[in-house]
């Protein structure tokens, strides 16, 4: 093998780590085997006496956050993690799942396909990452004039719903309800925060124009108060959003192809927009 | 509330437009005008057929073998190239070869290397293509990105995370050659700007920038160069899976309890509710 064309390869002779490192998790060997671990801990915490003492929710957010959550950290979490467990039959996500079922294909797809509709610009995870970016930005302007700002500049697109800010706009051009009503309901726990209160605002300021809160909005409110950062974003929606994915996936697991309707040729037209 | 206008769904409420093409049962499979069965089949390349339905034009074959030749060059059976790690570490894991392949593939979605670079990429050579025609010189051109990047050589397609160099371009180019490609303004002004860095700072063009650069010439847009590049680590996904598929589980680089460098908080005892 000839290596004449790689003698202007240089290496750049960068220092890599010895060892991973982790700040969350330990695992301490057993006697017998370097492989096998006798105890586990989380954040410190011994696994099996998280167990014993504390819930699924608090454990999730010491995992991310690195601390127990107190007692409405923990609470503005399980009702978000309640409130986003399944984006509905219609989201593309979960009909992605629907159709990979349906479509026989392994189980075990069903999940990582949906997740990875998911994450989307479009009420996704990317969609839920900008808009904490973008409410972390403005949350210190009052949010009535970001909106009118935001009309004065923005321009709507020629077909389609408006997202005027990200997690923010119309859906099937109109006020989408139940983020609005999931929004008010999160607002008034004692855990919610400034996020949450600004998005409610903001919202407000722009009913009069046919939009209002978004699903991805409320997501990036809701973990902007419980402190999780922009980059989480995308994975904590896919996570919280999973159980429906799933779950809607599984229910056509077992049923013929014919249990969802085909496009017939006639209402199938090429070469048109 | 006054009632939202859903014209614009209801016209595709239980219909598909399609513009690229499609399936009508008895008549054809339809891509672009072309008859995929008659026209298409032994008469064209895949990538000729990658090419076509990404771009709705169907290129020459001997574009369509630069690109295969592209391909080629990406699909390494390396295990320590990121997106190989995730083929090995499924194959250690039995995962499915199609799951491992595909996650394999999402992994070179990295802003790193792999296909996203390109979309930065293409945007550099296109603008500096404009600046350079509009009288700016390669060094005002590559001193601006310098200033852009803080004082680091870092221009996207011209340098390497682990190495300076780039040995697969030089294979695309004997590809080239062999054709008879003609080298066009954005690759010519690619290989100027790399002449310039070679000479100052010791970085060079890599596979990113040429073809970013190549397939500028062939008139594709950033979007459609990111689609063509979607799979393009796809074959040595595949084969490093495979290679530890074929060996008993967990053999691929296994670490002990002691490899994992804990540093997180000290033991801990879980505080009651």
């Amino acid at each position: 093998m000839s290596n004449k064309d790689h003698s202007q390869i240089i290496s750049r002779d960068i220092q890599f780590a010895e060892r991973a490192t982790t700040r969350i998790w330990q695992e301490t060997a057993s006697e017998d085997n370097p492989y096998i671990a006798a105890g586990c801990r989380c954040h410190g915490y011994d696994l099996q006496e998280l167990m014993h003492k504390r819930s699924f929710v608090e454990v999730f957010y010491l995992l991310f956050r690195g601390e127990l959550p107190s007692g409405s950290e923990a609470e503005l979490l399980e009702h978000l993690m309640i409130a986003l467990i399944n984006p509905g039959p219609r989201h593309p996500a979960t009909r992605a799942a629907i159709n990979t079922a349906v479509g026989k294909t392994d189980p075990a797809h069903i999940l990582p396909i949906g997740m990875m509709v998911l994450s989307g610009e479009h009420l996704g995870g990317i969609e839920v990452e900008a808009s904490m970016r973008f409410i972390r930005k403005r949350l210190r302007d009052d949010p009535q004039c970001v909106a009118g700002e935001l009309l004065e500049s923005e321009r709507p697109p020629a077909e389609g719903d408006w997202h005027i800010a990200p997690g923010f706009g119309n859906r099937f051009g109109g006020i989408d309800i139940m983020p609005g009503k999931i929004a008010a309901q999160l607002a008034q726990l004692p855990g919610s925060g400034k996020a949450l209160a600004w998005g409610e605002a903001f919202a407000r300021a722009l009913q009069p124009h046919d939009m209002g809160w978004l699903t991805s909005g409320i997501a990036a409110a809701a973990f902007c108060d419980l402190g999780f950062q922009p980059r989480a974003a995308a994975g904590l929606l896919q996570i919280l959003s999973a159980p429906g994915l799933l779950a809607h996936g599984l229910e056509y697991a077992n049923k013929p192809i014919t249990a969802l309707p085909r496009i017939s040729d006639e209402d199938y037209h090429i070469g048109k927009k | 509330m006054a009632k939202s206008d859903t014209k614009y769904w209801e016209r595709r409420r239980g219909k598909i437009f399609n513009r690229k093409g499609g399936w009508k049962v008895g008549q054809g499979v339809y891509c672009h005008g072309y008859e995929i069965m008659t026209d298409l089949v032994g008469n064209i390349s895949y990538v000729q057929m990658m090419m076509l339905n990404i771009t709705g034009t169907l290129p020459s074959r001997k574009v369509a073998d630069c690109v295969e030749a592209i391909y080629v060059t990406m699909s390494w059976p390396e295990p320590r190239i990121w997106c190989n790690h995730i083929g090995a570490l499924s194959g250690t894991a039995k995962t499915g070869v199609v799951g491992a392949t595909t996650a394999g593939v999402l992994a070179a979605d990295s802003t790193m290397y792999g296909s996203r670079p390109l979309l930065e990429s293409v945007t550099f050579i296109k603008k500096a293509l404009e600046d350079y025609q509009s009288g700016k010189s390669i060094q005002e051109i590559v001193d601006e990105q310098i200033k852009l990047h803080q004082g680091k050589v870092q221009i996207v397609g011209f340098a390497r995370p682990l190495v300076r160099g780039d040995e697969r371009v030089a294979a695309v180019q004997k590809t080239m050659a062999a054709h008879n490609i003609e080298i066009g303004p954005h690759l010519d002004l690619a290989y100027k700007i790399a002449d310039h860095l070679r000479n100052r700072h010791g970085e060079d063009i890599n596979i990113n920038g040429f073809s970013a650069a190549f397939l500028s010439d062939v008139g594709l847009s950033k979007e459609q160069i990111y689609s063509l590049a979607a799979m393009c680590v796809v074959s040595g996904v595949t084969a490093c899976y495979l290679e530890e598929y074929d060996k008993p589980a967990e053999s691929f680089l296994p670490l002990r309890c002691e490899d994992i460098d804990y540093q997180g908080p000290p033991p801990r005892e879980v505080p009651d509710p």
